[in-house]
């Protein structure tokens, strides 16, 4: 299925991102080990330990469901070839931008 | 319009409040999303790009004003104020919190609506013909056996875990306004050669990965065989549909690779040796109960020619254009169905505000014998309107900003939603819909290029039926750019065909000015007396439109 995400070098820098169990919105794993809303608040993550940390999101499954990686820049902006998909999915659809986080509409 | 008894009000009524418990041990963490989601999908409920996604069902597409007003609420009250009709003649809402899914299930209750099995590897939302009941040239009305399919179908333990949905359309027109061809079960209600009205099984047909067009399993089964015998398509489909690869696990992939004849001896043996106890005889007083929902309603005594229509058409260009592609001819003298396009130019095809819904159940309730319907081509058709009323009709209408006048015209596009919406989609649809719509801006220009359907998908899951659009588009992913193949040559009516690729994928901006160059290239070649696209395309072949497609590409 198309809904299967890449694979992720160590070397590539990745966020962890979900949905929120309760209301599906879309979040960003943070350093502290909560989730945010916004993309900027995203802890980006390299190397193996990121597969440890991406197994303990899978983890927090009363907060979140289907934790994934993401590919972003080395500052945090997304990247790699789900770019177009991944800046929907943070901003929300473009034929409806009111609709979307870009409108502040949280 | 079919009333639920007291066991459907239970039914429904205790699946609701089973799901809000459910819903509840999630939100606790009793429930892990992998053991949760099996529970919601059957309830309608999927996760998508940006929130979960509700897909109500809609049985053959018929509402009533009531429903429509509720439908209305929810998009305001737990949506974003905006509804999408589907392909399947169902209803979708994108933005619904999980916690409000239990109350949202309860008012769809209240007006005997519900989302169970609009998900999962069941039997579906049995689809038919928008103009049941209406149209010049059915034989029966279809929608009393959609109905007794639904309720043989819902929750039926033996087909509750099939190796893929299953998808069922019944028409009984000599057109085929719901794309039987094209679904794993299409019935076609046919006389035999002692006039009794019975129905064809065509079995294995459908889009999505591998298209087929079914092929005709038997030509006509009589009307107290139709469940027994579809049991017997069923069971030879359970037993041998592959659950090892979900790609190749719809009953199209078992037809093609059993072959017809293999296929069809299986049936028939499964269907000979159902025990008796085992057949499922329709009893004729429960058939006529059911039957008795659908009867016509009491039309008046109308002269063929109205007046005020006539008047009407004759005010402006804008009104007769309208009533010319948006009226179908009714069965009834002094009537017409109403063809409502949920496809105003830079809309998202299917969508429609809460206040457009309202709109559509006050006109509907006032002036279309309160019978209103889903079309599998994303729009909205009010089944009996009198002439007479059609003035007030699209004012109505126009003052609700529903007014196209592109009903199965070139901007009348059937998309899917896409990769703004959907968790699989490798591309955007509606954008790419939207382009193309703007070609056909010029509404004399679109009314000279007359009818054509065009289909868009975002993959190749096919929801935007691009494989049955005289033009499709599929959206695919190139290394992380939208490109979208072109396809010619598809149809989904009673000449079904699957549409052919015709080379490599535009980039997002090529797809509309290509699209153009093809109708262009309609245009010269089309014979006088308004010859339509796909008839051109098959007198002349595909080749012109193939390079008029990449001519500048």
């Amino acid at each position: 299925m198309s809904s299967e995400r890449p694979k992720l070098g160590p070397d590539i820098p990745k966020v962890v991102t979900a949905w929120l169990s309760a209301t599906g919105r879309v979040v960003y794993l943070t350093k502290d080990r909560n989730w945010s809303e916004d993309l900027a608040d995203a802890e980006i993550l390299t190397g193996v330990e990121a597969n440890d940390i991406l197994a303990w999101a899978a983890k927090d499954q009363t907060r979140v469901s289907d934790p994934y990686f993401m590919q972003v820049t080395a500052d945090g902006k997304v990247a790699g070839r789900e770019t177009i998909r991944e800046t929907i999915r943070a901003r929300g659809p473009t034929n409806h931008p009111m609709f979307g986080k870009q409108a502040g509409n949280n | 319009m079919y009333r639920y008894d007291e066991f459907d009000e239970t039914l429904v009524r205790e699946r609701a409040k089973q799901f809000r418990g459910q819903v509840e041990r999630r939100l606790k963490g009793e429930l892990k999303e992998e053991h949760f989601k099996p529970l919601r999908l059957q309830n309608g409920v999927y996760l998508q790009l940006h929130a979960y996604m509700l897909r109500v069902a809609i049985p053959y597409g018929q509402l009533n004003a009531k429903k429509m007003r509720q439908l209305a609420m929810i998009a305001d009250v737990y949506d974003k104020g905006y509804a999408h009709f589907t392909t399947r003649q169902n209803v979708q809402y994108n933005w619904i919190k999980l916690a409000d899914m239990p109350d949202v299930l309860d008012v769809l209750a209240d007006v005997e609506m519900h989302a169970i099995q609009t998900s999962g590897n069941c039997i579906r939302n049995v689809t038919s013909d928008h103009l049941a009941g209406a149209n010049l040239d059915e034989i029966e009305d279809p929608r009393p056996w959609c109905e007794i399919i639904r309720q043989w179908s819902t929750f039926h333990p033996e087909f509750s875990s099939l190796p893929r949905k299953f998808k069922i359309a019944v028409t009984a027109g000599e057109t085929d306004r719901a794309a039987v061809r094209v679904h794993d079960i299409g019935l076609h209600m046919k006389k035999n050669a002692d006039g009794k009205v019975g129905f064809e099984f065509i079995v294995g047909g459908g889009l999505g990965r591998t298209p087929f067009v079914g092929p005709t399993v038997r030509e006509w089964v009589a009307k107290e065989d139709l469940l027994s015998y579809l049991e017997a398509n069923m069971r030879v489909y359970n037993r041998h549909g592959r659950r090892d690869n979900k790609y190749k696990a719809r009953i199209k992939i078992l037809v093609s690779e059993l072959g017809l004849e293999e296929y069809k001896r299986q049936v028939e043996e499964e269907f000979a040796a159902q025990n008796t106890w085992e057949k499922v005889v329709l009893p004729q007083e429960e058939i006529d109960r059911i039957t008795a929902y659908f009867a016509p309603p009491k039309f008046e005594t109308l002269p063929a020619v109205s007046a005020a229509f006539e008047a009407f058409k004759s005010a402006s260009r804008e009104q007769a254009r309208w009533a010319k592609n948006n009226l179908r001819p009714h069965r009834t003298p002094g009537y017409t169905s109403v063809h409502i396009a949920l496809k105003q130019q830079g809309e998202a095809p299917g969508d429609a505000t809460s206040d457009q819904m309202r709109a559509m159940a006050d006109i509907g309730e006032r002036y279309g014998l309160d019978d209103i319907r889903v079309a599998h081509e994303q729009d909205v058709v009010l089944a009996h309107v009198r002439l007479d009323d059609v003035p007030a009709v699209y004012a109505a209408l126009k003052a609700a900003g529903l007014h196209a006048s592109n009903a199965g015209l070139g901007s009348d596009i059937i998309a899917c939603p896409g990769l703004d919406y959907c968790n699989l989609s490798n591309a955007r649809s509606i954008s790419v819909a939207n382009e193309i719509q703007a070609v056909f801006a010029d509404p004399e220009f679109e009314d000279d290029v007359g009818t054509l359907h065009v289909n868009v998908s975002g993959c190749i899951n096919a929801c935007g039926h691009h494989h049955v659009g005289h033009i499709g588009i599929l959206g695919v992913d190139k290394k992380g750019e939208e490109f979208y193949q072109v396809l010619f040559g598809g149809r989904a009516d009673e000449k079904a065909t699957i549409a052919a690729i015709q080379g490599p994928g535009l980039k997002h901006e090529e797809v509309a000015p290509a699209i153009r160059r093809v109708i262009d290239t309609y245009l010269s070649l089309r014979r006088d007396g308004g010859e339509k696209f796909i008839d051109t395309m098959s007198r002349v072949g595909q080749a012109p439109f193939k390079e008029a497609l990449y001519a500048a590409a």
